[in-house]
């Protein structure tokens, strides 16, 4: 069975490219969500085996989604997605819980290799 | 991880470090500099932190060798007598096979050094203790280009967190100035592998090395910032592929060309305009790319006459001049040989021992001057020597005893006797010696010149010296040429060599009088031996440093730009033609060499 994942990102440009890269692994996108709310909202509708998360998002940052997300699913596996000069933020999305980050622009083979440690 | 990907990168950096440091050591031998031996302390200190940072620990071991015995140098505990530069310059030597070496086989296992190296590097960057009861660190290396490093150690730390008896870290938390490189402290009670599984599970690790708290493996410097912010708007590119790119530009120029010639419909004029305009463009663009200065070949040069001075006794100073002026990488590269065989000729053979100088009047040490020059559309390199001249009797003697020169008297001029000396298989010396004969005598650094499309002349005079001068086209790709016909073929003339072209009316002269000017006439039609019908009508008047030539052709046919394609010519070929080409409307036309004819 591919294993589910929840994409987070308020830029449809991202969501698309991150669902090109995992669904040529395998995966199969089972949900979308544009901001933090709705990823919270989701996750806990699907359950996926993974959720990409962006870190700036409206009503509710990643990093707030992520907090909420692992409080009650402590097992949640979440990848954040950064831009360049978030060192910072990344680092706090790690403490709330985040298990690996990747740094826009994606390049596939690193997505994919965060992705399996993620899931490793 | 994979590093191989960084191999070309570690090629091109370790190349110029490993020049950087040799041209600093020659000048540490001429009057010791305090800045060439900071130049080459530096140099060695790059290639050890880029060779660890691959992997090559023998490489990074040799370097750190060397980069101790500068730093001697540098406080001046040790000074710079001439065995302590001989030794240096074996020691870069080694090192250079052992960077060839390493990119051959790949990263191996760091050396014994490994405890010196760590000293060395806590010189510039004092490490935290280790913590009461450390008996193992673990040594964390980040790939170079990971992302974010900061939050990458963060995860490293979490990771650690779920692993029995680690003491702590160093860094204990990551900002934005960590390098990548962290240390672990184990307590004996850690289960190393366990650590080491936590680690890697983090991502991004380039390499994990265990090492008792007192040594450490090699580590690379992180002094490496400034210059790759400096490099972040260069990009290396592979030189073929730069090549494959101008071979397609001028093969479109051409195309461009024929299509003009074709005629274009009027709604289709715009277009093919704006495409010329933009091929003109692309045309510079590509030319300035392929350049390079001549400084990348130059900077060899020092070792070479050094090295070639050493070996016979000779006391030679080099001055190199120009060495900003740029060319075509691949004609510089071409050129490298040729100038290295003419500088260890003018150590061997032109520059005199101290006595024989101090007895001519002359100042004891001989004096090499290489110098570049932009000129027109060409680059012209001047190698000129102080030393005693080419004997012109001694070139002679060699020539008859080759059979290739009959005449009882010496050539007269020295466009003679450079043509003489030139002949495949003569040399002035009875022996070969170990540095000149390597197998390459003028008549190749000649063929070479002329292959790539220029021109070498020489003038020597008895007691005083010898100047090559040598012009060469700035770039390859595409030139300037003039289409002739002779005997219903057409031939292109590259317009480097020619300097007019004018009527011919008849006649069966051999010379032929520009503008008040007599100059030797050489009819193509008997030099090509063209048999079909046809009257000669015009002359192209080529020119060749002081010497010139017409060369009577049947028709002008107009002036193009051309790919100039060089050829392995066929055995049996009339040794005329430099290369082919393909012209404006599409006909393959070989290339016309005047400077064979003249």
């Amino acid at each position: 069975m591919a294993r589910t994942v929840l994409i987070c990102d308020d830029a449809l440009f991202m969501r698309t490219m991150l669902a090109d890269i995992l669904k040529g692994a395998g995966f199969e996108v089972v949900g979308e969500a544009q901001t933090g709310a709705e990823a919270v909202k989701q996750y806990k509708q699907l359950q996926p085996d993974l959720v990409t998360m962006d870190i700036v998002m409206p009503d509710m940052g990643g990093i707030d989604a992520v907090r909420a997300i692992v409080k009650e699913h402590p097992q949640a596996r979440i990848l954040m997605c950064s831009a360049m000069g978030q060192q910072a933020l990344v680092i706090e999305a790690i403490q709330a819980g985040a298990r690996d980050f990747v740094v826009k622009p994606f390049q596939p083979s690193r997505v994919l290799e965060a992705v399996q440690r993620v899931l490793g | 991880m994979d590093l191989r990907r960084f191999v070309d990168l570690y090629a091109a950096e370790t190349h110029e470090n490993i020049r950087l440091l040799q041209r600093s050591l020659v000048e540490l031998e001429i009057d010791a500099p305090a800045d060439a031996v900071a130049e080459a302390f530096r140099a060695a200190h790059t290639l050890k932190g880029i060779s660890a940072a691959m992997g090559y620990g023998a490489a990074a071991d040799m370097a750190h060798h060397l980069e101790d015995r500068l730093d001697a140098l540098r406080a001046g505990t040790v000074a710079a007598d001439r065995d302590i530069v001989e030794a240096l310059l074996a020691a870069a030597d080694e090192l250079e096979d052992a960077i060839a070496e390493a990119i051959r086989i790949g990263p191996t296992a760091p050396g014994d050094d490994a405890a010196a190296a760590d000293a060395s590097a806590s010189r510039t960057a004092p490490a935290a203790p280790a913590p009461a009861g450390t008996a193992l660190v673990a040594h964390v290396r980040l790939r170079p280009d990971a992302p974010i490093k900061s939050a990458r150690g963060a995860l490293i730390v979490r990771a650690l967190a779920a692993v029995p008896g680690v003491l702590g870290s160093d860094p204990e938390e990551f900002g934005d100035d960590f390098d990548g490189r962290l240390r672990v402290f184990l307590a004996a009670s850690a289960d190393s592998a366990a650590a080491e599984a936590a680690i890697r599970s983090a991502g991004e690790v380039e390499t994990v090395e265990m090492a008792a708290p007192a040594a450490s493996p090699a580590v690379a410097p992180a002094g490496n910032v400034e210059t790759q912010a400096a490099q972040s708007r260069q990009v290396r590119v592979d030189a073929v592929r730069l090549d494959g790119l101008a071979d397609g530009l001028g093969e479109m120029s051409v195309l461009y060309a024929r299509l003009q010639r074709i005629g274009v419909p009027t709604q289709a004029g715009d277009i093919v305009d704006r495409l010329g305009t933009v091929l003109g463009e692309l045309d510079h663009e590509m030319r300035a790319l392929r350049m390079v200065p001549v400084r990348e070949v130059f900077e060899r040069l020092p070792r070479v006459v050094r090295d070639a001075a050493r070996s016979v006794g000779r006391d030679v100073e080099l001055v190199l001049e120009g060495d900003d002026v740029e060319m075509d990488r691949s004609i510089l590269e071409e050129m490298g040989e040729p100038l290295v065989h003419l500088l260890r000729n003018a150590v061997d053979h032109g520059i005199e021992t101290a006595e024989e100088r101090r007895a001519a009047g002359k100042p004891p040490r001989g004096r090499i001057r290489v110098s570049a020059e932009r000129e027109r559309g060409s680059v012209r390199i001047v190698m000129e020597d102080d030393g005693r001249g080419v004997s012109t009797e001694a070139v002679a003697a060699k020539a008859r005893t080759a059979g290739v020169y009959a005449r009882e008297e010496p050539p007269a001029t020295d466009e003679e006797l450079f043509r003489l000396m030139s002949m495949p298989g003569l040399s002035t010396r009875d022996e070969v010696s170990s540095m000149s004969g390597r197998g390459v005598g003028m008549d190749a650094v000649v063929h070479r010149v002329r292959a790539l499309g220029g021109a070498i002349d020489m003038r020597t005079r008895p007691g005083s010296g010898t100047t090559f001068r040598m012009r060469l086209p700035i770039t390859l790709a595409v030139a300037q040429a003039l289409r002739v016909r002779v005997g219903g073929e057409d031939y292109a003339i590259p317009l480097t060599h020619v300097s007019e072209a004018v009527e011919l009316d008849g006649g069966s002269d051999d010379v032929l009088t520009v503008r008040s000017h007599t100059v030797p006439l050489v009819r193509l039609r008997r030099v090509l031996r063209v048999e079909a019908d046809g009257q000669e009508a015009a002359a192209v008047i080529a020119e060749i440093g002081d010497r010139r030539a017409a060369l009577a052709v049947d028709e002008l046919v107009g002036r193009e730009q051309i790919l100039v394609r060089t050829f392995d010519a066929v055995t049996g070929m009339l040794p005329f033609f430099s290369g082919a080409t393909l012209l404006a409307d599409g006909r393959p036309a070989l290339v016309l060499d005047p400077l064979s004819m003249i």
